[in-house]
């Protein structure tokens, strides 16, 4: 009888759970957690048995206790959004979302403008892809050290080095996208009386979206690895900053708590920039192919 | 009294560098054709012989050197709204909607928002297409594609609407839809056209005149008047009709002409 009814309930729940995510999604929703599941249980496991040092691999617990640590003289939810001096973690926080906005502010529309001229105009992409290729080809950090003597430690620098992989990247996507419009949709609007600029703003950059969106993809993976590096090594603030200082000192939890929070980020950005700007645009038009 | 030409094109001869070898192919030799107001004039002849290039030399995407092409008699040096194209495929933009589309002439032209989506309205009901005023053009049908394409010509009121076989690409049952419709479209705006099309019964069917092309170089070979009134132009009554069937046999007797002297090269 007892087991009947349990039955009857798992039943009830998993159709509630279908009918609310979609069987499809919920499958996917459910495969792709198994490893975060698998990894955390191994990580409860390590605790359990003490295979490895606190030090080493520090309890779960402690890294959730570390976020009350870090923020323990943090006056209060307004102060941390001000970026009280005490709110230690919202501030490196706040500080490399912030130098990500400022890089991705700039270095956007810098790329697709140039992406744009150099996409349509082959004297100019005969200037600027080989020192492209040149740029692309060195890794941002690799830029760490110079940009320091240059423009010392602080904001600058990872501005520098988030601008020199931002850029470039939306620029060849850009520009690759450019090349790849039908030139018949450019004679068409020409023919309706449009002007050079018109078939820039109606013509190339929509047509290029699915590419400098792509490019926007990598240039937020690859501008938010940079920056962390950057951080570690020219910052005085952020996630980087905080994982550097707190290895230093040997608080391997915040070392942790750094790294995931880090990933956590990029993924909300991901979620809930990128993929929503590619339903609006892109997949409305009809451009990508997407599975039905 | 004589009447001035909308279009009139003067001793074009017109060479182009092949696209891979970048040797000289001599495409149109002194071409002279003039296209008076409300007139439908069709250029019919083998591929390859010129007349897209002649289309794309009206419309001012191509440059030419040797002669003289004007509209309404100023000299055709670029493209512009008064010689508004309807290529063969895929030229309006996915990423406006039907009626964003249409409108886009007028919206370039910086008309207020009132007057366009009046204007838009007035072309969407011509063309059939209410209803579908919001879609994106990758909900359409190829038919319903075109009827954008030509409604967004019509819409921003041309001197002239060149065509360069614009039906080739959809099937043959909504073809046939579709020239009925086009028809009845230039009656009721009377617009002036040059048509391009590989294709005698479409030529017949929808010119007053057509000019028959020579293979390449394209030389105009003849030209054929045919003169059944536009309303009597029905697909259903064709085959009974004898100025069509006779002037049909005529252009495809000289159009076989071009492809077989081709083959015997």
């Amino acid at each position: 009888m007892g087991a009947g009814a349990e039955m009857i309930t798992y039943n009830r729940l998993s159709i509630a759970l279908q009918k609310r995510f979609g069987r499809q999604r919920l499958r996917r929703m459910i495969l792709g957690s198994i490893p975060f599941i698998v990894l955390i249980f191994l990580w409860e496991l390590n605790t359990h048995f003490g295979w490895y040092d606190p030090i080493e691999i520090p309890p779960i617990s402690a890294m959730w206790e570390a976020i009350f640590w870090l923020q323990s003289d943090c006056p209060g939810f307004v102060a941390a959004i001000e970026g009280h001096n005490d709110c230690n973690l919202s501030n490196n926080i706040i500080s490399s979302i912030g130098r990500v906005i400022l890089a991705a502010a700039v270095g956007i529309p810098l790329g697709v403008a140039f992406g744009v001229l150099a996409g349509i105009n082959r004297v100019l992409s005969g200037y600027l892809e080989p020192v492209g290729i040149f740029m692309n080809s060195v890794s941002g950090i690799a830029w760490i050290p110079l940009a320091i003597v240059w423009f010392g430690v602080g904001w600058e620098t990872t501005l520098f080095i988030m601008l020199n992989t931002i850029f470039w990247l939306i620029f060849f996507n850009t520009m690759m996208g450019v090349r790849a419009v039908p030139r018949v949709l450019v004679q068409g609007v020409q023919t309706l009386g449009g002007s050079r600029w018109d078939t820039i703003r109606h013509v190339y950059i929509p047509g290029a979206l699915p590419s400098i969106i792509t490019g926007m993809r990598m240039s937020l993976g690859f501008g938010w690895r940079a920056l962390i590096a950057a951080e570690m090594i020219g910052g005085d603030s952020g996630l980087g900053f905080m994982i550097f200082v707190s290895a230093v000192e040997f608080k391997s939890e915040e070392v942790f708590l750094g790294v995931i929070l880090i990933s956590i980020i990029y993924l909300i950005s991901d979620r809930w920039l990128l993929v929503p700007l590619e339903k609006w645009t892109v997949e409305r038009w009809g451009l990508v192919w997407k599975p039905t | 009294m004589s009447v001035e030409a909308k279009l009139i094109i003067k001793d074009l001869t017109h060479y182009y560098p092949d696209e891979y070898t970048g040797e000289s192919v001599h495409a149109l030799e002194n071409i002279n054709l003039q296209v008076y107001e409300n007139e439908f004039v069709a250029i019919v002849g083998p591929s390859g012989c010129g007349k897209t290039t002649l289309l794309n030399i009206v419309a001012g995407l191509l440059p030419y050197r040797q002669g003289i092409a004007t509209v309404d008699g100023i000299d055709i040096s670029g493209p512009g709204p008064d010689r508004g194209v309807v290529f063969q495929e895929h030229a309006i933009l996915p990423w406006r909607t039907v009626s964003k589309n249409i409108g886009h002439g007028l919206e370039l032209q910086r008309l207020p928002k009132t007057e366009i989506s009046r204007r838009v309205h007035e072309y969407i009901d011509l063309v059939g297409l209410t209803g579908f005023e919001d879609r994106y053009p990758h909900e359409l049908s190829g038919g319903m594609k075109q009827r954008v394409a030509v409604a967004r010509t019509l819409c921003a009121d041309p001197v002239i609407m060149l065509m360069d076989e614009p039906f080739a690409a959809v099937d043959a049952q909504t073809r046939i839809t579709l020239q009925d419709e086009l028809n009845r479209i230039v009656m009721a705006t009377r617009k002036t056209v040059l048509f391009i099309t590989h294709s005698v019964e479409e030529a017949a069917f929808l010119g007053d005149r057509c000019i028959v092309f020579s293979r390449r170089p394209g030389q105009i070979k003849t030209e054929i008047k045919i003169q059944i009134p536009r309303e009597e132009r029905v697909w259903k009554d064709m085959s009974s009709n004898p100025i069509f069937t006779d002037a049909r046999d005529e252009i495809l007797r000289l159009v076989r002409q071009e492809v077989t002297s081709d083959d015997e090269q």
